[in-house]
């Protein structure tokens, strides 16, 4: 029998903005290791035509836990607690993002959850929930689109 | 019998079965998971708070999925530019333990031209030095319009 919460598919999270930090942004590609600058560096962002600091292709992870926390803040449930996620069991079983358009450091951007569904294979030693992030920018539309799959380990 | 590896140079001359310069990681330090922790917004303690992980059943705490990925990010937009990137997609076939080094490599699996523009898919993996594959993934990238 699994731990989450069927009755949590087909839920969409109430949109949370999020304003991307310049210095938050450089402080996640430092981590990463990532040496291009126009990700470190404004001047350099600047003078490769970005507007500003180029968001690193995972971070729209980041966005999507950022709007998690920032809905905590608010009262409202994040995604864990909406799917009842036992970290003790969860992992993290795949990721994958469809790129739209840049991220850039001061946009701020509309972003999304949604509970599409959760499955059980291998004779229920598992049990995955499926979550799809849009983050969407008011002029420029769906930025990327994210699908997450979080794994229980049941035995 | 010798076997050629030909590095792509650029989306738009690259190959069915031409490689991307590989790229390393490493090795993952403690201190390494606590900044990708706090970089991340992911606190989730079972790779960073080892009472928390024994206390789960693990021996120890374990890299995020998201540090490797983020590897072949790099990868992929270190070699072709993120412009160009359309998609990138990892499944996580294995834990990264502390102390791992990531060896991150692509292959091109297929090359599409239309209207002029090539759209190649990438086979993506990550691996640690013991060999064990940690990330299986692939990525979406074009060709100048």
């Amino acid at each position: 029998m699994g731990i989450f919460d069927r009755s949590a598919k087909g839920h969409i999270t109430p949109v949370i903005e999020i304003t991307i930090e310049r210095g938050a942004l450089i402080f996640f590609a430092e981590t990463i290791g990532e040496t291009n600058p126009v990700h470190l560096d404004t001047c350099a962002a600047r003078a490769a035509d970005h507007p500003d600091i180029l968001a690193p292709a995972t971070y729209a992870v980041v966005v999507g836990t950022l709007a998690g926390q920032k809905a905590k803040r608010r009262g409202q449930p994040d995604i864990l607690e909406l799917i009842n996620g036992d970290l003790r069991v969860l992992l993290h079983g795949a990721e994958d993002y469809t790129y739209h358009g840049p991220l850039y450091a001061g946009d701020t951007v509309q972003v999304e959850n949604e509970i599409t569904g959760f499955s059980d294979p291998k004779g229920g030693k598992l049990e995955i929930a499926h979550i799809t992030t849009r983050i969407s920018h008011p002029q420029r539309g769906l930025l990327v689109e994210a699908n997450r799959a979080l794994i229980h380990r049941l035995s | 019998m010798t076997t050629t590896i030909t590095i792509a140079r650029t989306p738009d001359t690259a190959q069915v079965g031409d490689h991307l310069p590989p790229l390393t990681f490493g090795p993952i330090s403690r201190k390494t998971l606590a900044l990708y922790a706090g970089a991340s917004a992911d606190h989730n303690p079972i790779h960073i708070d080892l009472d928390f992980a024994r206390e789960a059943g693990m021996d120890d705490v374990f890299a995020h999925g998201m540090l490797s990925m983020a590897q072949l990010g790099r990868l992929v937009t270190g070699w072709a530019g993120q412009s160009r990137l359309r998609g990138l997609s990892s499944r996580f076939t294995a834990i990264t333990p502390v102390g791992a080094t990531v060896t991150c490599t692509g292959t091109v699996s297929d090359r599409l031209e239309q209207h002029g523009r090539v759209l190649l898919t990438l086979a993506l993996a990550a691996h640690i030095d013991d060999g064990t594959r940690t990330l299986r993934g692939e990525a979406k990238v074009c060709g100048t319009p």
